[in-house]
């Protein structure tokens, strides 16, 4: 007679999928294709991959083939031991090498935030197109719940983009921040038109340098002064660190994959630290100015490594360990990575400056790492993006978020509800109102309320809530010296104008609430800059918003033009 | 100057085209007449009949004698009358059989500035990869148009109908081409500021050239081209050839025939049919703009009188003239202004738009007379605000100048309206 339960082995939480380190031009020194190990959520695939948060569909549109899906990797890793031909030559590998970025993206990101983190699109699980059409372009589509990969005949064969780590992990960021913060979308700031591109490039480099395979590899650019498996005190500061892995890999990637990513990692690389390039006409197009975010956050990473490195004993006199010296970076790449990704909750859902970031960096990391002494991530954050002229909006101690001011009432609140439900946040907040500073005659609406459970290094655990809600106000032109705000040189008295405000509401374990991280709907300087910015860059005119997709974006940053605008 | 040597009348000849561009712009002398042809094709007006229509009639008013022909760029709705035929009576053998003297064209299409066919496109910026990256626009463009027949009916009709339309526009037109550059007794290749050869065929009338700038000149305004763009066009090219073939990526691996697409892929699939015509569309967009782009520009100045021909030119054309101060002021007492393409969005900036001073709500005597040659429902969609042309626009030119449309041009036999300009 069978046991009405079943005896069970327990579980795996993760398996090992092997994935192309970066792309198939960084070889290893025998010449074949450099690939990395990395661990995903454990789960019951079905073929495709189909998993619970990701589909794979391999269908080519440019040929109207649909190919049958592989075997999923339930077992073992089917590709384990597979050489290059067929890491290039199999489709099955490209959907499997897709799936496994695309889930330790996810993974990484829900790992940093404590929680589950769902797309912004009303379905569980996104579509990827590994081969979507012959192009040469890839982007993530939030209307078609799709993340969309194309291919092109290079010079050395068919060009995959799917087979670009950083491709793959940049589209899936884009996807996951959509999900994340939905406003980041909408016409605002300079800065905020900057950030998805600038994040979405940061998280995947980091994604890619957390990869110990691929930073030794790097290494070796520009002929570093090694012997055998040691590396020179003096091939490892700053400067060789920037010219061997950065430049490296900058020099490495596909060539032929500038068509789709542009230059942009190379010159974000050799953007020397200076405070103007913020106010410089050159840098408040979207791409160049996503840059400077790119490269203070790349040169606060090569500060850490340093630091990282400097604990370490010398192998041998005016020696490293050049295995250990790969692995203090991929470490430093890992938690820069989680400390981006967690400053996310702690920026305002609307109208998002650099400065707002870096202070939402400085206060998450805070909150879950009080003790920096050991590596210095915050100062050397602080530091190199000072340098870059981003100071943080917080005149709090350390740049990181003061506590909110005024007596808050909560006696109309419930803790349980608090955590899940946005109409009990929508209560509190309209209860509030007054001590939170919210304009009561805008459109105000809570888009998200979110329980989460963080781990600090310590084993810590650090539970909060992190809430967002938005305030919109629609004015015509005329009204806005009422509000202080400056109107436009030419825009037309009868030009209808819409506000963005809102804030981050984070919560701790017992419902009280410790930040009120926020943007108000009538900051007179700062909506006068922001209007400023979107009239003279044609945002006002008919059109001109639909336009500004994704796909369309990366196309343009290829091309070297601005962002679409509209002189009409 | 003596009166003799001064033009005492203007005649412009506007031919209605279609969706296209053809004008034939006579200056009246008190002992002869000069003919300058500017652009001669059309996207939708009956195609070689009316072409030849209209080649005859340019040959009966002029004489049989053309001075010099302008081809304010390379799309089809501007040089398709260029095209000949191989036995010798197409349009453009007539238009050569008028011996023009001068052809002026931009700088971009100077057969001297192409690229060898082995110089690679990573080479620096500069004018052999721009003129390369027209080459591979076009290129796409002829494999697009290959690839359109397999596309119907998984995009949307309206998509199909744009990337037909943009697709036939943008194809290279070598007999055109090949025309232009044999007809004329000169060729000039044209830039900013640049002498454009028609000032010794006029007595009396100034001819500046404002556009296209070269790329140093946009570089000077800040506007780099992008060594990745010229790369990024190469491989559009290459990529569409591949894409064309319909052929598979895989040939080995196995597929799903299209009567047993797995249910749970059924949505996704449509969508990827029609995220494929998006794209093209969103690349044959670029590609269309780049090519007006290399617009020609010319101010004409005779008598007091100015006329201002920008071809196609949008915004990127019109940004180095319109960064100059001096340009700024030649600009202000414009008093002809053909609508630059067929009165699009974007072909009329509003700086530009705002700099003539004889606009006027009402009118009086000298007020700005604008001409635009176009055709409705042929480009862009009035759900984007992109339609061609703009109402926005139209309705800005009919409210502040003496608006003529060759859409008012009616009936079969009519295949031109005349403006007459004393000077």
């Amino acid at each position: 007679m069978e046991p009405a339960v079943k005896e069970s082995t327990p579980q795996r939480r993760e398996r090992t999928l092997r994935i192309i380190a970066q792309d198939p031009a960084i070889r290893r020194p025998d010449g074949r294709i450099l690939t990395a190990d990395v661990s995903v959520p454990a789960e019951d695939l079905l073929p495709g991959p189909r998993g619970y948060r990701v589909h794979v569909i391999d269908y080519d549109a440019s040929a109207g083939v649909l190919y049958r899906a592989p075997k999923p990797p339930n077992a073992a890793d089917p590709y384990r031991d597979a050489g290059d031909e067929v890491l290039l030559g199999d489709p099955g590998f490209h959907c499997q090498n897709v799936y496994a970025i695309v889930m330790r993206t996810l993974a990484r990101f829900e790992f940093a935030l404590g929680r589950r983190i769902g797309w912004s699109f009303s379905s569980h699980q996104i579509q990827i197109a590994p081969h979507a059409f012959s192009d040469a372009n890839a982007f993530y589509s939030r209307e078609d719940q799709a993340l969309v990969f194309g291919y092109f005949p290079g010079s050395k064969g068919t060009v995959f983009t799917c087979l670009s780590h950083d491709v793959v992990a940049h589209e899936t960021t884009h996807a996951l921040i959509d999900g994340l913060r939905q406003r980041f979308n909408d016409p605002s700031s300079p800065d905020q038109a900057a950030f998805h591109e600038g994040f979405s490039d940061i998280a995947a480099l980091l994604s890619v340098f957390s990869l110990p395979e691929l930073v030794e590899a790097l290494m070796d650019y520009g002929a570093p002064r090694r012997r055998g498996d040691r590396v020179a005190v003096s091939s490892v500061d700053i400067s060789s660190l920037r010219r061997s892995a950065l430049m490296g890999l900058a020099e490495q990637m596909g060539s032929e994959m500038a068509a789709l990513r542009g230059s942009a990692l190379r010159r974000s690389v050799e953007l020397t630290p200076s405070d103007r390039y913020l106010r410089q006409e050159e840098f408040m197009e979207p791409h160049r100015r996503g840059e400077i975010l790119v490269s203070a956050v790349l040169n606060s990473f090569l500060a850490v490594w340093r630091n990282r490195i400097q604990g370490l004993g010398e192998a041998a006199p005016g020696y490293y360990n050049r295995r250990r010296v790969a692995e203090e970076g991929a470490s430093a790449a890992r938690h820069l990575l989680t400390m981006a990704i967690r400053a996310l909750d702690y920026t305002p859902p609307a109208d998002l400056e650099f400065s707002d970031f870096l202070s939402a960096l400085l206060t998450a990391d805070t909150e879950i790492q009080p003790d920096d002494s050991r590596f210095h991530y915050r100062p050397a954050l602080l530091s190199t993006f000072q340098s870059f002229g981003i100071r943080p909006t917080s005149k709090g101690p350390n740049g990181i978020w003061e506590p909110p001011e005024g007596r808050l009432a909560y006696g109309s609140t419930h803790f349980e509800a608090m955590q899940r439900d946005t109409d009990e946040v929508f209560r509190f907040l309209w209860e509030n109102r007054k001590a939170l500073g919210l304009h009561s005659d805008a459109y105000t609406r809570v888009l998200s309320v979110r329980p989460c459970t963080r781990l600090a290094p310590d084993g810590f655990l650090l539970r909060e809530t992190a809430a967002e809600y938005i305030q919109i106000l629609n004015i015509r032109a005329a009204e806005l010296a009422r509000y202080g705000i400056r109107k436009p040189g030419r825009m037309p008295d009868s030009q209808t104008v819409k506000l963005f405000g809102g804030g981050a509401l984070i919560f701790d374990e017992y419902g009280r609430l410790k930040f009120h991280v926020r943007n108000k709907v009538l900051n007179a300087g700062r909506q006068t800059r922001r209007l400023r910015y979107l009239w003279e860059y044609g945002f006002f005119d008919h059109g001109a918003r639909a336009r500004n997709h994704i796909s369309e974006l990366h196309r343009r940053k290829v091309m070297g033009l601005p962002m679409e605008t509209v002189e009409e | 100057m003596p009166r003799a040597n001064k033009p005492l009348r203007l005649t412009l000849r506007v031919y209605k085209a279609g969706f296209g561009d053809c004008f034939l712009l006579t200056f009246h002398y008190a002992s002869f007449e000069r003919h300058v042809l500017i652009d001669f094709g059309t996207s939708g007006n009956g195609g070689a009949d009316w072409a030849l229509q209209v080649a005859g009639d340019i040959r009966g008013q002029t004489g049989g004698k053309l001075h010099a022909v302008v081809a304010t760029h390379r799309h089809k709705d501007h040089i398709s009358g260029f095209a000949t035929s191989p036995g010798g009576g197409g349009p453009g053998d007539i238009i050569a059989s008028l011996r023009p003297e001068a052809v002026i064209q931009p700088w971009t299409e100077d057969p001297n500035a192409a690229p060898d066919a082995v110089r690679a496109t990573r080479a620096e910026p500069g004018p052999h990869a721009f003129v390369r990256s027209l080459a591979d626009m076009q290129s796409f463009c002829a494999r697009l148009v290959l690839e359109l027949p397999a596309l119907s009916g998984k995009i949307g009709q309206a998509a199909w109908r744009q990337l037909n339309f943009l697709g036939e526009t943008n194809l290279p037109n070598l007999a055109a081409v090949r025309n232009l550059q044999r007809m004329g007794r000169r060729n000039w290749y044209v830039n900013f500021g640049s002498p454009c050869g028609l000032e010794p065929l006029l007595p009396g009338v100034r001819c500046r050239v404002l556009g296209p700038p070269t790329l140093e000149q946009c570089a000077e305004i800040g506007r780099q081209r992008s060594r990745d763009a010229a790369e990024f066009w190469h491989l559009q090219a290459k990529a569409e050839e591949a894409a064309s073939g319909g052929e598979k990526l895989f040939p080995q691996a196995p597929v799903r025939s299209r009567a047993s697409l797995p249910p749970h892929t059924r949505w996704f699939i449509e969508r990827l049919d029609r995220m494929r015509g998006e794209q093209l569309l969103s690349i044959v967009r670029a590609l269309d703009e780049a090519l007006n782009n290399t617009s020609v520009i010319l101010l004409f100045e005779c008598g007091g009188k100015k006329l201002l021909f920008p071809g196609d030119a949008q915004m990127e054309n019109w940004s180095y003239a319109l960064s100059k101060p001096e340009v700024r002021r030649w600009l202000e007492d414009v008093d002809v202004y053909k609508v630059g393409h067929h009165g699009s969005l974007n072909a009329t900036p509003k700086t530009l738009w705002g700099l003539f001073r004889k606009r006027s709500p009402d009118p009086v005597p000298g007020r700005l007379a604008t001409v635009n040659s176009t055709m409705p429902g042929k480009h862009g969609d009035t759900r984007r605000g992109t339609e061609v042309p703009r109402k926005k626009l139209v309705d800005a030119l009919r409210a502040e100048s003496d608006y003529f449309t060759t859409e008012e041009i009616k009936g079969r036999d009519h295949i031109r309206h005349d403006l007459v300009f004393d000077l």
